[in-house]
């Protein structure tokens, strides 16, 4: 029984970690607004920089750059804290960049002893009266960004517009793995199902394929809600959203075309054949095409998936057991519907 | 028997089949010529980018309903007769074979039918006609082997639109791109790219349903 049955035990734990770490481990600390956002050279200004989940007050003085890019940085000519929240920097911007461009974004760094470095990319937008890159580079006094503290906390990053959002990796992404997993289980039986001929295999086909289907259907609610929230919309036409739909039409098709045949060999035949050739339309569905045209999901247009921006280390020790836990859990569900099955099929030939 | 030799057979006795009752051709033809006039009548003026959204609607229509008939149109006992006498595989690659003719047959009338109408908007004729080339294969081997599936249903023309219409959006997609790059609708500078997933999709499925079809026929 415990020999069997360990690996559903075992995603019970993993999706009980993925839960427990998942929601209750605390964002690294970001900073959220800042203003002005938009300035003019040779002003001094006083930017006033809106944290999360900061702690401002406690531990040592603040630095704050205002980064261009990595050979050019401005620091803060002094810092003043104003709350765990709030903190306010005083910069004195040069009458000339060392840019041709007439708006140049800068990017803000803060950095202290207990919340390490954060960022805020595009923060400022500094606009230029004339434009002299000579002089820019002569009147230029660089301050690198430099001793910044780094300490591993077990935190998840702070992206801007995912904010606490970033936790639903744990539970949108997993569901396209597990699903996979699953439909891949059934094109097993399907195969299993043309070799031997056994009727069981059919059964295990089918109750696999719907559990795939259900998974499909979790996927897109909670990216539907996660895209409410990070792209303004549930639904955005998203490259991705529409052959995930398209995937499910297909799964859909496939119970009407075993609700046709009365003959219960005929329905396995004809459904294992067309399981077999569906799934395999999947992949370039799912996993080919989103690829190579322009989509809001990281890892498409050119986008890095999985790179050290979306899934850090932190992340990636939730985020695996979060895969194995959710694809042990759909497997269980499948074993369930078909023993199910074959307990009604054995109650009707009573 | 040589398997070359005997889809030459079958492609040859399933053209002699349509060319001695023509009715296949003449009623797709009728049905598109038909399609081409209503769109005509309803839009009377049509602009680059629905002329190609159109024509690809109009070749997809005409497609499922010339190739559901595949498996259907001889009767049972003769199609066991071929199974008796043939190889499975090349049952399934003559009629893939003789589809795409059909299919690309379709394809270029419609255009020209089209055309005729609703003006040519057509900028790189080379580029729209490997679309169509592409496009005939594509459906060709995905609607030929539903077919197979659907004919083994009573009610097999709508279950053939139920399988095949999500099944073949992925094809669709890329050849509307690639029509739309050739009416000059859009830059696209991965023209080989969509050319190469095109063409390996058709691989892939073709190699699946040589793979499959031996299971389905037997009844």
């Amino acid at each position: 029984m415990a020999r069997k049955n360990w690996w559903k035990a075992l995603s019970v734990l993993l999706l009980l970690y993925v839960f427990i770490a998942g929601l209750t481990v605390p964002l690294t600390p970001g900073i959220t607004t800042v203003s002005p956002s938009s300035v003019r050279t040779g002003e001094s200004f006083t930017l006033e920089a809106t944290g999360y989940n900061s702690r401002y007050t406690q531990g040592g003085p603040i630095r704050a750059w205002l980064k261009m890019d990595d050979e050019h940085a401005l620091a803060a000519e002094s810092v003043e804290v104003a709350g765990d929240r709030k903190v306010k920097a005083f910069f004195r911007m040069p009458e000339y960049l060392p840019v041709d461009r007439k708006v140049q974004d800068f990017t803000l760094v803060l950095d202290s002893e207990v919340d390490g470095a954060s960022i805020l990319p595009s923060a400022v937008f500094v606009t230029q009266d004339s434009i002299d890159p000579e002089m820019g580079q002569k009147a230029w006094t660089n301050s690198p960004v430099a001793q910044l503290h780094e300490h591993w906390t077990m935190t998840y990053p702070f992206r801007n517009i995912l904010g606490e959002t970033i936790r639903n990796t744990y539970f949108h992404v997993p569901m396209w793995f597990a699903m996979l997993f699953i439909f891949i289980a059934s094109v097993v039986y399907s195969v299993r199902y043309l070799r031997k001929g056994d009727l069981g295999n059919d059964n295990k086909a089918e109750a696999y394929t719907r559990v795939g289907i259900l998974f499909g259907l979790m996927g897109l609610g909670t990216g539907a809600i996660w895209a409410k929230n990070t792209w303004g919309a549930y639904w955005s036409g998203d490259v991705k959203q529409n052959m995930t739909a398209i995937a499910l039409l297909i799964y859909f098709a496939y119970f009407v075309l075993r609700a046709v045949f009365e003959d219960p060999e005929k329905k396995a035949r004809i459904s294992a054949v067309y399981n077999i050739f569906a799934f395999s339309t999947l992949i370039p569905l799912i996993y080919v095409i989103p690829r190579l045209t322009d989509s809001l999901h990281p890892g498409s247009g050119g986008n890095p998936a999985f790179g050290s921006q979306d899934l850090d280390n932190t992340m990636r020790m939730v985020f695996y057991p979060a895969v194995i836990g959710w694809t042990l859990l759909g497997f269980w569900i499948a074993n369930l519907l078909y023993r199910m099955e074959k307990i009604q099929l054995w109650l009707m030939e009573r | 028997m040589n398997i070359f030799k005997e889809i030459g057979f079958l492609l040859h006795k399933d053209l002699r089949l349509e060319f001695r009752s023509s009715y296949a051709i003449s009623g797709i033809l009728l049905y598109v010529f038909s399609t081409i006039f209503i769109v005509y009548i309803s839009f009377r003026k049509v602009q680059p980018d629905v002329w190609n959204a159109l024509f690809w609607i109009i070749i997809l229509f005409a497609s499922v309903s010339a190739v559901v008939k595949s498996f259907v149109q001889e009767n049972s006992a003769r199609q066991l007769y071929y199974y008796s006498l043939a190889n499975p595989v090349s049952v399934i690659l003559s009629k893939i074979l003789y589809n795409i003719i059909l299919l690309l047959l379709l394809s270029l009338l419609t255009w020209l039918g089209f055309s005729f109408v609703a003006g040519n908007p057509v900028k790189d004729t080379a580029q729209f006609f490997l679309a169509l080339l592409l496009g005939s294969v594509g459906f060709s081997i995905t609607f030929t082997f539903i077919s197979a599936i659907s004919s083994k249903a009573e009610n097999n023309a709508t279950l053939m639109a139920i399988l095949s219409f999500p099944l073949i959006i992925p094809i669709l997609l890329t050849l509307i791109k690639l029509s739309a790059n050739a009416l000059r609708l859009m830059q696209d500078t991965g023209v080989q790219k969509d050319i190469f997933i095109l063409l390996s999709i058709d691989l892939l499925l073709v190699g699946l349903a040589m793979v499959l079809f031996p299971f389905l026929w037997k009844d």
